[in-house]
């Protein structure tokens, strides 16, 4: 009996601390998850929204090739940024966990905080002065006869810009899970005849595999959900599923059609969330 | 006389203004069991990141079968290294960690199984092959990590304090397996410990290291019984050292003042006194004798108990004499009951003049 007693204190008490988050996601998560999945289902009468059961808006956007070719290009351009993103910050990331002092570790990261100071769509503009056809790159290139190249408006410009979004989080998140690595390890690896290159792939991308798929998840979650860079630097040129949304609204109020698009956006990332976490956390067969 | 299997001539090695290694020469022969021993920071692990090419020497050679090793890489020389921390990959399972070694030589996977299978067998991890790392005991990671070590057939295995994770009584097994290993491959094994007991019970050589400098080479047994300096008689242990100046001299004794009293010591052949020269000396604490009356023993000293220490069969008495000195007693606990030891009581200490060892000064203060 008294133990009885003892164990529901200890669950009430555990209770009262966990309530707060698990009101909070019910009102700003489940909640509005649940009303975007119903609103998918409602139809647009008369630019007035009519609360009904109707697979309209889901057959309406499956059947445009449109839509098809955005979810293409966008999921074509995360994947894509992912990866270029993940080649040029892991030589820094490599760099900055092994090849310098902690001292300068500790500044590197500190300096990759400040690009969070400003605004995303601040830096994103900023590009404008670098890439635009008399911008600095240009002027450079023309100098030597190159040029002038067109940056801005297109899916390279919308490339730069997930850069602009994505670099900086991602050596943070790769600096730091390199820097957990046992530096045993790598002499370890060494002293049992491994070289040094080999060593990259062969101790330091399994030991700090998790890391390097977590933040290869956020390059691919940032920029496939990304509204500024291919709107403001990529041109809408073509469109990309949150721009697709925002024309979708702006198009006769047709919020169930977007909450159609926003589902797929949302599905399609939860999927790559739980692949990437299972890849990242199994271990390699051999 | 065989060509030693490692030659340190003149290495140094200095780490900015530290010198973690000062002047160090020494071989090692093929099949020798040898201990580096030292407090921390004496030098002994430097010594052998030293021979796995792991550091560099910053003065002087290290050759390795004659050949000169000092610019080597570490991934091109054969001088595997058993980890304090052991360093097994927590991504692989047993048997891919012993395989390790194999895999960067180019072995095929059949052959890498084969051999690796063939190692854990004989380390008694057979049942344990594609068990993860984790899932292993202290003791199993231990002989996975020699497994690795040996899986390429080295001349020369390198040990870095392997038993100082492990439980007392798993120290004392894999002391045997590692000496029972080592005379069946017959391969060099250099090994690092701060453990008396360890580099005592394994080695056939033990070098005692201390502030960069080899201060003794010697058997166990040499080393516990003919410390060479105070240093190592300190570091040793259990060992009274007593300093004072020489008063008489004569053909084979020294007749030594000290402020706990005058003792004879015999004089060394290798070394010159003469009358008031400095000079220290030891006596192992298990060749001195307790008494309550004062003995006609060769020398003898009035001292009180400080303390015991009760280890089973022998005792060790701390003891401090009159002017302030500690003394250490070692003796068997059967005998204790004579002397029935309480607190704050006075004893006699007596030992014969052949069991005092007269000590050189350490290289550091020459």
């Amino acid at each position: 009996m008294s133990q009885l007693i003892k164990k529901r204190r200890i669950d009430s008490y555990a209770l009262a601390w966990r309530l707060p988050i698990i009101v909070w996601q019910l009102l700003f998560f489940v909640g509005p998850l649940l009303f975007l999945i119903a609103m998918s289902f409602f139809l647009v009468k008369n630019y007035r929204m009519v609360e009904t059961f109707d697979l309209a808006n889901w057959a309406r956007m499956f059947s445009k090739d449109y839509f098809w070719s955005s979810y293409l290009y966008t999921f074509g351009m995360a994947s894509l940024a992912t990866v270029v993103a993940t080649l040029i910050a892991f030589p820094a990331s490599y760099a900055l966990a092994f090849k310098v002092s902690d001292n300068v570790r500790r500044w590197a990261v500190f300096f990759l905080i400040v690009p969070f100071f400003t605004s995303y769509l601040v830096r994103t503009f900023s590009w404008y002065v670098i890439l635009a056809e008399s911008g600095i790159v240009n002027s450079i290139l023309g100098n030597v006869g190159l040029g002038p190249f067109k940056m801005l408006n297109t899916p390279f410009g919308t490339m730069v810009g997930f850069m602009t979004l994505v670099l900086p989080l991602l050596v943070i998140l790769q600096t730091l899970s390199l820097s957990q690595i046992d530096k045993n390890l790598i002499e370890a690896a060494h002293n049992l005849g491994c070289g040094r290159i080999r060593t990259i792939y062969a101790v330091i991308i399994p030991l700090a595999k998790i890391g390097l798929v977590v933040g290869a998840l956020f390059c691919f979650i940032l920029s496939f959900g990304d509204f500024v860079s291919p709107y403001y630097l990529g041109g809408s040129s073509p469109p990309t599923l949150s721009i697709l949304i925002i024309d979708t609204t702006k198009s006769g109020q047709q919020w169930p059609r977007a909450a159609v698009v926003a589902i797929c956006m949302m599905t399609t990332l939860f999927v790559m969330a739980f692949l990437a976490i299972r890849f990242a956390y199994r271990k390699p067969a051999s | 006389m065989t060509e030693p299997l490692v030659k340190f001539r003149d290495v140094v090695k200095r780490f900015g203004n530290f010198i973690a290694v000062k002047r160090m020469d020494l071989d090692i022969y093929e099949g020798e069991f040898v201990a580096f021993m030292g407090p921390s920071g004496c030098g002994k692990t430097t010594t052998l990141r030293l021979l796995a090419g792991l550091e560099t020497p910053s003065e002087g050679e290290i050759r390795l079968d004659g050949e000169l090793m000092n610019e080597v890489k570490p991934h091109e020389r054969e001088t595997p290294l058993v980890w304090q921390s052991l360093a097994l990959f927590p991504f692989l399972n047993a048997r891919e960690n012993v395989e390790f070694g194999l895999k960067m030589r180019g072995f095929d996977a059949d052959v890498r199984r084969e051999k690796a299978t063939k190692w854990l067998e004989r380390l008694g991890m057979g049942e344990f092959i594609e068990r993860d790392v984790s899932q292993l005991s202290g003791g199993q990671r231990q002989r996975v990590a020699l497994a690795r070590a040996l899986v390429t057939e080295p001349k020369i295995l390198l040990l870095d304090e392997p038993l100082s994770a492990l439980d007392a009584h798993l120290v004392i097994r894999m002391q045997g397996v590692l000496t029972k290993l080592q005379r069946e491959l017959g391969i060099t094994f250099v090994y690092v410990t701060h453990s008396q007991s360890e580099a005592f019970a394994m080695a056939d050589r033990v070098v005692i290291m201390g502030e960069g400098n080899i201060q003794q080479v010697g058997s166990p047994r040499e080393i516990y019984r003919t410390p060479k300096n105070r240093f190592v008689a300190e570091f040793v242990g259990r060992n009274n050292i007593l300093s004072g100046t020489v008063q008489n001299v004569q053909t084979d004794t020294l007749v030594v003042k000290t402020p706990s009293g005058d003792f004879s010591v015999p004089n060394p052949e290798d070394r010159t006194f003469q009358v008031s020269d400095p000079i220290s000396f030891s006596v192992s604490a298990d060749l001195v004798t307790i008494s309550v009356e004062r003995s006609d023993a060769d020398n003898c000293v009035e001292c009180n108990l400080i303390s015991e220490e009760f280890i089973g069969s022998v005792v060790t008495l701390f003891l401090e004499a009159n002017d302030g000195t500690e003394l250490k007693a070692q003796v068997q606990e059967k005998e204790l009951e004579k002397i029935d030891p309480k607190l704050q009581i006075s004893y006699y200490m007596s030992w014969p003049t052949r069991s005092a060892h007269v000590l050189e000064n350490n290289p550091s203060e020459e």
